[in-house]
């Protein structure tokens, strides 16, 4: 590759986006050429809003019970029905939202930026230490998702803070991973070459010259495993060790109770799993559009 | 004329109709045929195998029964358990001497183990000196839950092969209660006790086949059973079926001819019968509680007034029909009328806390709590503990929501099963929601397990020295007229005294296919586990 | 190579004793152990008894004490005995083995057959309307949890049929066609999830191939589009969907958990869950292991065929 002389603002730019244009012209560039990453962020956007104006949309309580209205049909005084308890499902979805995108959120968050900063370190440091990571990073990796979810649920006990920490873990070592290649890839560049003959201390180098390049896979990744740890939430409240009462979960309104009436009132299994699956199918659209706007070489990752 | 006898003939059949209950085909004298499996629900594989006295839990009699038998049981056809439906089973006569302090029993001489070897009065004594930790026993218990249901025996004695004596320290008519319980077959002697906990050397109508680990139980007949010409069946298959929704669709597709005991609630009883017509469904209490638990010995629940104010603002109706949709009934203690013996009159237990008007009770409440300090402005907040499973958090729920609207904020902490009854033991909650089931509705086992001064059960930690005595004069009482007054009297007491406030006693609509004949539930779930007079109609 | 091989290999037991030693401490961090369970299932608590019991399971020791214990017994071959069943740990795991295996090789099958042929589809159609039809349809695969896919098909059926897929497992050597049936919905279940992640790679990875120089010169050249795919670009693209079907392998265990529990399959997930939930530290240990050791053999196996398949692997590194 031709030596071309960089200034640290355009290292430091998010490859794609032309110097000058407005945000509003990115995405609607992005709306243009990936509308399926496009209807992905609609709808990621539309829970977002739920969750966020949940006590505004909701018709009744989430958690008052009323034994008269026990397994109503979905009609104008329920719109989605109502479970064994009298409780609406229409408000309990619309507050699993929130829990859902919380709980997503803060353990992507933390398991990517836990992960991420393992990784920039790792593959910036190298040597040996590199090695050591890589190998505890391997081990963490290797345990079965759902087992080590399980297992700390178990220990730590169900509350929403434990959950997070719980599904936080298995994403640090894909984070890791994903963080030291590019760190990798980014460390034998002629700029960072250039600023160590400059005498710039590594710290300094790490943070602000190879960091900032390293921001799209980590959007990317956040993005893909908010899905995945919106599921692990799910299937752990349906094992009965994640998110515990009185908060909505969509995932625990899918256990036992449900599975028991299922058949006299099906809307019980049918509303919280298609939220489910609708809030994880938005989020790999948009994070598939945006693995391929922001770094097609990472398509195969 | 004609006409007549038919008007009569039918007048008969919808009688019959009526008294059997719902679902249940008109009686009528069928000779059973031998020969055939059934298949039969669990929801979760055996705890420690067929080691019924390690454990407290159905899980393990439900499969176990059918392998052992009973010095003696409660009448397998009648559905009401009382001292007048004991019969014998491995005992052919038994008879109170002293004044009901000694208890003989004359065995059968028939019996044979599933290994060959004789029947004899040594597996009795070994057995129940095993249970009651007698100082001489040369077996020990790993676990042992009911070794205070034998607090009373001094010794148990075999002046022949053939006769065993349990020499009481003082009169105990509920003893024969305890022995015909599920919970209390006899063990060989010639095996070691923990040797129940892989496998099953017993005397009962079917032999172990194969335990597979996680998926079945199999039993073939028995064909040196000591009752000629049973069992009717060939074998038994218990299969275990953990998730919830994949147990009713098996029952519902007919893979499992009959269900687990418990296991059918009233919205499961609904589903399966609009499904499948002709599937045959006993309504039947189960001898288990809704209760709450509260810490007597730390404040607030320390504190009388306020153990009542959430007894009064419990409505019991609006719990049984919010977590049970009607499948529960009112009860104290004891279980009521027409289900058991011992119960409390319709009129006493309506004059009880929780009982009347939901908005006079609960004003009731409020003043009693605003005795007690507590007002709107300054609610009470407490951790209401409980089971991290459905059945308990759904009542907890409800509790929490009760006890919102009179000045009780109550947060809801989940407890896993390691934890539960440790934590419960120690007295390191504040107030509880729990489940209690009994091995028998009797107020020996009842009282002495969950309300007495030092009993590991008394979550409560509730100790009245009074109340005591007055437990100690109800079991020695050998009128039983007088015992029933004594028992009414004491269960009032226990609800004033609001330590542990019972909320409802659960129902089952046990569910089996109509081919399935012989199966009677019984009010308590324990206690129809042997599959003796079973028969298949096709 | 044979240096690739040893070097893999060595890391992998590396992070083999990693694990054993993550796992075996995690269990223990669980409040509660087998002696809370056994008083729970008895319904009451007795502390003397409960010493005696531990120490009778030599739960006593320190931990390191009891790990090394551990490690001793699996260096000679003994995988010691479950807490709850009283019995070898290897008498009760051998029997869930070839259940779990068989449903995993079917829904990898499935996945496979699935992902390959839509992915090679979407590819060569990119962004038309099948194109996108297909992409989110393999995508919803992705999204649902398993778990409800599960509890969905079997209400479904009882509901509308009467019938579900028998609920005690029939061994494949007794009755080859109703074990075939038992599993085929499971499979199904578990193997439309994998399949939309192998369909992904199959996609991107063969866009890239036809965009490469020497697949334009073959058509340039007028050598017919099939052929073009077929003999050059399939070839080259297969690489990274071998990478993903090991990978794939590995992620399947968390969707059999689930799936294993409500189509009632007696394999090594479900057991796992209960075993937890016992804290039955030999069983869950010794799963935990196999799950990890079959992890790593199927990474091992993947990055051997990658130093076979891809030369600059072999000699490079």
């Amino acid at each position: 590759m031709a030596t071309r002389p960089l200034g640290i603002d355009e290292a430091a730019a998010l490859p794609g986006r032309r110097a000058g244009s407005s945000v509003v012209a990115v995405l609607a560039r992005f709306c243009r050429k990936k509308p399926l990453g496009a209807a992905g962020g609609a709808i990621m956007l539309l829970i977002l809003l739920t969750a966020v104006c949940a006590d505004q949309l909701q018709t009744y309580d989430p958690i008052a019970t009323d034994a008269a209205q026990s397994l109503a049909r979905p009609g104008r005084e329920h719109w989605l029905g109502s479970d064994h308890l009298g409780r609406d499902i229409y408000s309990r979805i619309v507050h699993g939202a929130r829990v859902s995108l919380i709980v997503g959120l803060a353990s992507t968050l933390l398991g990517s930026v836990l992960g991420g900063v393992v990784g920039l370190l790792s593959g910036y440091v190298g040597g040996k230490t590199d090695l050591i990571t890589q190998r505890v990073m391997d081990i963490l990796q290797g345990l079965p998702l759902l087992v080590l979810a399980l297992v700390m649920s178990a220990s730590l006990g169900p509350s929403i803070p434990n959950v997070v920490l719980a599904i936080s873990i298995p994403i640090v070592p894909r984070a890791a991973r994903v963080i030291r290649s590019s760190v990798l890839s980014i460390r034998e560049m002629q700029y960072v070459e250039a600023a160590r003959a400059l005498g710039l201390r590594h710290l300094r180098i790490a943070f602000r010259h190879v960091l900032p390049n390293t921001i799209g896979p980590f959007i990317v990744l956040g993005t893909a495993q908010l899905g995945s740890a919106i599921l692990v939430e799910a299937a752990l409240s349906f094992l009965g060790v994640g998110v515990p009462e009185p908060y909505p979960s969509w995932g625990r309104m899918l256990s036992v109770s449900a599975a028991e009436y299922a058949q006299k009132a099906p809307w019980l299994v049918l509303f919280p799993g298609i939220a489910i699956s609708f809030a994880v199918f938005g989020s790999n659209l948009l994070g598939d559009a945006l693995r391929d706007t922001l770094d097609p070489r990472l398509r195969g990752s | 004329m004609r006409r007549l006898s038919l008007v009569v003939r039918a007048l008969g059949l919808v009688l019959a109709a009526s008294i059997a209950g719902p679902g249940i085909p008109p009686t009528m004298a069928q000779t059973p045929k031998a020969g055939g499996t059934l298949h039969i629900m669990l929801r979760e594989d055996l705890s420690q195998g067929f080691a019924i006295h390690e454990t407290s839990t159905i899980s393990t009699v439900w499969p176990a029964g059918p392998c052992l038998s009973n010095l003696v049981i409660f009448d397998p056809a009648k559905k009401v358990e009382s001292l007048g439906t004991v019969i014998g089973e491995l005992a052919d006569k038994w008879s109170w001497q002293d004044n009901y302090r000694n208890l003989v029993f004359f065995l059968r001489k028939d019996v044979k183990w599933h290994d060959g070897k004789p029947f004899t009065s040594k597996d009795v004594k070994s057995t129940f000196d095993m249970v009651r930790e007698a100082p001489d026993a040369p077996v020990k218990l790993r676990i042992n839950p009911r070794k205070d249901w034998y607090a009373n025996v001094e010794a148990v004695e075999t002046p022949d092969p053939h006769t065993v004596v349990f020499r009481m320290k003082r009169p105990q008519p509920s003893l024969l209660m305890m022995l015909a319980s599920g919970y209390s077959p006899v063990y060989a002697a010639h095996v070691p006790a923990a040797s129940y906990r892989t496998g099953c050397v017993g005397t009962g109508p079917f032999k172990l086949k194969e335990w597979r680990k996680g998926e079945f139980v199999d039993y073939v007949k028995n064909p040196d059973y000591f009752v000629k010409g049973r069992p009717y069946l060939d074998a038994l298959r218990y299969v275990v079926i953990v998730e919830r929704g994949t147990r009713t669709a098996a029952i519902q597709a007919g893979q499992l001819d009959a269900a687990f005991p418990g296991e059918t609630s009233k919205t499961t009883m609904e589903q399966l019968k609009k499904a499948v017509p002709q599937m045959v469904f006993h309504e039947v209490a189960q001898t288990v509680t809704d209760n709450i638990i509260m810490n007597v010995k730390k404040p607030p629940f320390d504190n009388l007034k306020v153990r009542l104010a959430v007894s009064y603002a419990i409505d019991r109706r609006g719990l049984i029909q919010a977590s049970h949709q009607g499948g529960a009934v009112l009860g104290a203690a004891m279980l009521p009328r027409p289900f058991g013996v011992w119960g409390m009159p319709e009129k006493d237990l309506l004059m009880l806390p929780g009982y009347g008007k939901p908005d006079e009770m609960k004003a009731r409440a409020r003043k009693l709590l605003a005795e007690a300090g507590i007002t709107p402005d300054k609610p009470l907040h407490v951790e209401m503990a409980t089971r991290a499973i459905a059945i308990y958090v759904d009542m907890a729920s409800f509790v929490i929501n009760e006890l919102k609207q009179v000045g009780i904020e109550a947060t809801l902490k989940q407890v896993e099963t390691a934890q539960w009854h440790s934590m419960a033991t120690r007295g390191e909650y504040q107030i509880g929601a729990n489940l209690t089931g009994l091995g028998t509705d009797d107020p020996d086992a009842n009282f002495y397990e969950n309300y007495a001064c030092g009993s590991p059960r008394n979550y409560s930690q509730y100790c009245n020295e009074e109340v005591m005595k007055l437990f100690d004069r109800q079991s020695q009482e050998l009128d039983v007229k007088k015992r029933l007054e004594m028992v009414v009297a004491i269960q009032k007491r226990l609800e004033e005294d609001a330590a542990r406030p019972i909320l409802a006693q659960r129902l089952d609509y046990f569910a089996h296919w109509p081919h399935v004949k012989g199966l009677v539930p019984h009010h308590n779930i324990y206690n129809f586990p042997r599959m003796q007079d079973v028969w298949r109609d096709k | 190579m044979k240096h690739y091989i040893a070097q893999r290999l060595g890391i992998g037991l590396v992070t083999l004793v990693g694990m054993s030693v993550v796992i075996f401490l995690l269990l223990r961090l669980a409040p509660g152990n087998i002696v809370d369970i056994l008083f729970s299932t008895g319904g009451y608590v007795n502390p003397s008894e409960r010493l005696a019991i531990e120490r009778e399971l030599g739960l006593d020791k320190p931990i390191w004490a009891q790990y090394l214990d551990w490690v001793r017994q699996l260096a000679v071959g003994n995988l010691g005995k479950s807490y709850r069943y009283d019995l070898p740990a290897w008498e009760i795991i051998a029997p869930l083995i070839p259940v779990t295996l068989e449903l995993a090789a079917l829904s990898l099958i499935i996945s496979v057959c699935l992902g390959v042929p839509t992915g090679v589809i979407s590819a060569v159609r990119q962004d038309t309307r099948l194109d996108y039809a297909l992409r989110v349809f393999s995508l919803a695969g992705l999204s649902m949890p398993s778990f409800w896919l599960g509890m969905v098909i079997i209400l479904g059926l009882v509901s509308w049929v009467g019938w579900i897929p028998p609920v005690t497992y029939v061994r494949p050597g007794e009755n080859l066609g109703l074990n075939l049936i038992q599993f085929i919905l499971p499979a199904l279940a578990v193997g439309y999830r994998s399949s939309a992640l192998i369909m992904r790679f199959t996609r991107s990875s063969l866009l890239e191939v036809l965009r490469e120089d020497y697949v334009r010169t073959a058509w340039a050249k007028g050598q017919t589009g099939r052929v073009v795919i077929w003999r050059h670009a399939l070839k080259n693209a297969i690489l990274p969907v071998v990478t993903v079907i090991g990978i794939e392998f590995a992620f399947l265990i968390g969707g059999l958990v689930v799936t294993e529990t409500v189509f009632n399959l007696p394999g090594l997930a479900r057991f796992l869950v209960q075993a937890i939930l016992w804290r039955d530290y030999p069983i869950v240990q010794n799963l935990v292991m196999i799950i990890a050791i079959v992890v790593i053999a199927s990474n091992l196996i993947v990055d051997v065929l990658y130093g076979i398949l891809d030369p600059r692997v072999r000699y490079g590194d």
